[in-house]
């Protein structure tokens, strides 16, 4: 494993037990034109360094949680359920 | 004694070239080999900032094919896999170029129906492919557990001769042995920190080495491109992944083909060493880490077993990961991005290695032109913006 998410429901845990759900965005406006859609769609940040990402505690607690994650370091700062 | 020449010289940079070329890793050296070879523009530097072929070149597990599905890609696949024929040869170096045949298994009807489907696209753009049962294929790989042992069984296999492998350290070096006969300078050791940009036209780039002038700057960064996109406040359509190898103990000759399981996302060879390469799924997770887990080594443990129970006692002895930057629909980007004279040739996530040749010569032809050639038109950045994308289906 290549770092360990402590989940607020089930404790330390495995990362291979969750479902990767990218970083967070946020969707435009619902009237916002067809290039910030395709923008918020097919592109994105993916800098070395922290976002926040979704993951989905598939074999666990089966909830979403939100993890400050660095993805060059795998260091994370926090997890907000 | 016998006087050596070293074949190649990293250099300083100049303070200005003609191209600048961003990676020092296989598409970078091959775009600048193929510039200074076919268009003659000889005042070209591949800048890179740790070794050469530190990133996915070598890094990968060697194989070449063109057995994908989108009709907009097979052509390029095709010549690319062609074209790693007549390289040993042109730049005087042995790249180990070695067409032992790739067997695709498919493990339902539903499967193999859908390889057939498969097999008719890729005949359609002229590439060989063959439909095996269990009992060809039993012949052709006897030590492949053909029985209905394994939970999931071999129902057959589609047989893609021209499949292959090719030392990915001996492309390396070949093409930049290729780079230095023609007069293109590597310099090593050198970082790019920003892209000068003036009035939508590159002029440079800065380095930790000094400002180098330049009116044409390519981008083979491999998996890295979004650094490249933070330096000119874009983003590119990527996210960054890493995956896995694996080798295993030193074995006799046994293996005499590229054995693969699309459905089980396991693929593996046996190189000319004798030990056998463990290629798998990308992991599950972005990340710009070049880690290890334990669980991939499992997983792929167990799946090699359950088809070749013989390897039971055979270790894993070494792994490693690349970066691999994937688009949506597993398909690259080339051409421009807006910028005049700043040419793309990233996101090519899984299938970087087996495309160096072509890439390598039509992004040299872009930069020498500056018109998209028309193997590669499909590539562009526009096509996210245009609803374009490149319908591939297989990885």
């Amino acid at each position: 494993m290549a770092f360990l998410i402590d989940c607020p429901n089930c404790g330390v845990r495995n990362p291979y037990e969750f479902k990767f759900e990218g970083a967070c965005k946020h969707a435009p406006d619902p009237g916002a034109d067809m290039k910030a859609w395709c923008d918020h769609l097919f592109f994105h940040d993916n800098l070395p360094g922290f976002q926040d990402e979704w993951w989905f505690h598939t074999m666990g607690c089966r909830e979403w949680i939100k993890v400050r994650r660095n993805i060059a370091t795998h260091e994370i700062r926090s997890i907000e359920e | 004694m016998a006087k050596t020449q070293k074949p190649l010289q990293f250099k300083q940079p100049e303070k200005s070239y003609d191209v600048v070329i961003i990676g020092g890793g296989l598409h970078g050296l091959a775009a600048a080999y193929y510039l200074a070879r076919y268009h003659g523009i000889r005042r070209v530097a591949v800048l890179e900032r740790r070794y050469l072929g530190f990133g996915g070149s070598g890094r990968n597990t060697e194989m070449v094919r063109s057995n994908k599905r989108a009709h907009e890609t097979l052509p390029f696949y095709k010549e690319s896999l062609e074209m790693w024929d007549g390289l040993s040869a042109e730049l005087d170096w042995n790249l180990m170029v070695q067409k032992k045949g790739l067997i695709a298994l498919a493990h339902s009807d539903m499967e193999l129906a859908a390889m057939r489907m498969l097999s008719d696209s890729q005949r359609r753009a002229g590439i060989k492919i063959e439909m095996l049962g269990p009992k060809e294929l039993k012949k052709m790989v006897p030590s492949l557990d053909t029985s209905d042992k394994p939970a999931l069984p071999i129902f057959g296999a589609q047989f893609h001769p021209e499949g292959g492998t090719v030392h990915h350290d001996a492309a390396v070096w070949g093409y930049a042995k290729g780079c230095a006969r023609y007069g293109v300078d590597i310099c090593v050791g050198v970082e790019v920190t920003g892209i000068n940009v003036e009035a939508s036209k590159v002029t440079g780039v800065e380095t930790t080495a000094g400002r180098i002038a330049a009116a044409k700057v390519h981008v083979a960064v491999g998996g890295y491109s979004s650094e490249i996109g933070r330096m000119i406040g874009m983003n590119f359509p990527v996210t960054t992944i890493a995956m896995q190898v694996m080798t295993t103990d030193i074995m006799q000759p046994f293996l005499d083909y590229y054995v693969a399981s699309p459905r089980l996302h396991f693929y593996t060879q046996q190189t000319l060493k004798g030990d056998l390469i463990l290629g798998g799924p990308l992991d599950h997770f972005q990340s710009w880490n070049s880690y290890t887990t334990w669980e991939e080594s499992v997983d792929r443990a167990m799946k090699i077993v359950e088809y070749f129970p013989d390897l039971a006692h055979v270790r894993i002895v070494r792994t490693w990961s690349g970066l691999c930057d994937c688009t949506g629909d597993s398909a690259p980007v080339m051409g421009g991005c807006g910028i005049d004279g700043l040419s793309l040739d990233i996101a090519w996530g899984y299938y970087g290695f087996k495309s160096v040749p072509a890439s390598g010569k039509y992004s040299a032809e872009y930069i020498a032109t500056d018109r998209m050639p028309e193997k590669i038109r499909h590539f562009g950045l526009d096509r996210f913006y245009d609803r374009r994308l490149v319908r591939e289906i297989i990885l």
